[in-house]
């Protein structure tokens, strides 16, 4: 199988016209994958870009990220001033998220099934705790009174809390696919699927999309809580 | 599902390849943790110390080339772009280009807006 899959510099120039290959000798479902977030990029980019044009319409007014993420959403830290603290642990969530992400693609080219499950499932379990951690901080922040209509004492402008819910919604909304796509995964490899397929391209394909919510995150995180 | 369709790439890794790729993925996940710790360091110890906002210019744009400097790591190692051939990293990269006029555009429309806006409530 793998002799037949792959194709090294050796050949001229005349085998590649001839079809039959691929030039960038990656697999088709994996260029669509990057294709695919590459359009997604645009439409994060959208938001963000519409984040950037309405708040440089208020600047003065614009609230400060320390005092809106100023405490932590847990009833034991009540009353704690710790801005960014939360938002820094659902950020390192996703970036152990990621590395065992690449550590069960890792397993996938060794054909190693019980390492690409064993990966996975800490790789599901942190996207749940993400989404847990944006469910409490919503949550906290509602209650202060921001909503996508409102603004909090805190926040002052309308649009703080209009962009934040729609832009932490969508991402979220990836996370939850990607949850969601994982798990499917996580069985299918447990069920021997794609020891039968004979590669583990799936893992990777949904890997590349799992490190693109990792990477959206990089510039949302960016946008409200450190500029 | 179609499981015919030859795959083409590289999708079975030498025990070389594994131990280099394990610790290439070790060190990015490290880089990765620090610049983001960097990063909320700073930020806190600026808002802490500095009330009258002086010198944050300086502080968004290291905040900016920090957040470039995470996704270079996690699209050139984790997602593997660096390791691509040429011709797919520029199909993958260039159409980002597109990105810097509208960030322009939009800023500077945005500060448009707010001068108006100062404008006529100086007026009336």
């Amino acid at each position: 199988m793998a002799d037949a899959t792959l194709h090294h510099a050796e050949e001229s120039n005349q085998e590649l016209w001839a079809g039959g290959h691929s030039p960038f000798r990656v697999g088709y479902g994996k260029i669509m994958m990057w294709y695919f977030l590459i359009s997604d990029t645009f439409t994060f980019a959208s938001f963000l870009i519409a984040y950037a044009a309405l708040r440089f319409t208020q600047t003065d007014l614009w609230p400060k990220a320390s005092e809106v993420f100023s405490s932590i959403p847990l009833d034991i830290f009540h009353g704690v001033n710790a801005p960014l603290v939360f938002v820094s642990f659902m950020t390192f969530l996703l970036i152990v998220s990621s590395w065992t992400m690449v550590r069960a693609v890792q397993a996938g080219y060794r054909m190693d099934k019980n390492g690409v499950v064993k990966y996975l499932i800490p790789t599901i379990l942190c996207g749940v705790l993400f989404l847990g951690c944006q469910y409490l901080e919503w949550t906290h922040l509602i209650h202060d009174g921001m909503t996508p209509t409102t603004a909090s004492a805190t926040t002052k402008v309308t649009n703080f809390g209009q962009l934040f819910f729609v832009i932490t919604g969508f991402h979220g909304l990836h996370v939850l696919g990607g949850v969601v796509l994982n798990i499917w995964l996580a069985v299918a490899a447990w069920n021997g699927r794609f020891e039968k397929v004979g590669h583990y391209e799936m893992v990777e394909k949904l890997g590349l999309y799992w490190h693109f919510v990792d990477l959206v995150w990089v510039y949302v995180f960016l946008c409200f809580y450190l500029l | 599902m179609d499981f015919e369709e030859p795959v083409q790439g590289h999708l079975h890794w030498t025990e070389e390849e594994h131990s280099h790729g394990k610790k290439e993925a070790m060190r990015t996940i490290l880089i990765l943790s620090a610049v983001t710790v960097i990063e909320v360091g700073i930020a806190m110890i600026y808002d802490h110390f500095v009330t009258s906002g002086s010198g944050k210019w300086a502080i968004n744009l290291f905040m900016a080339i920090a957040s470039v400097v995470k996704v270079y790591y996690i699209m050139g190692t984790f997602m593997h772009l660096k390791h691509e051939k040429k011709w797919f990293i520029l199909s993958a990269l260039l159409p980002f280009s597109f990105l810097v006029w509208a960030i322009i555009a939009f800023t500077w429309e945005g500060s448009s807006w707010h001068a108006m806006r100062a404008g006529f409530l100086g007026i009336f």
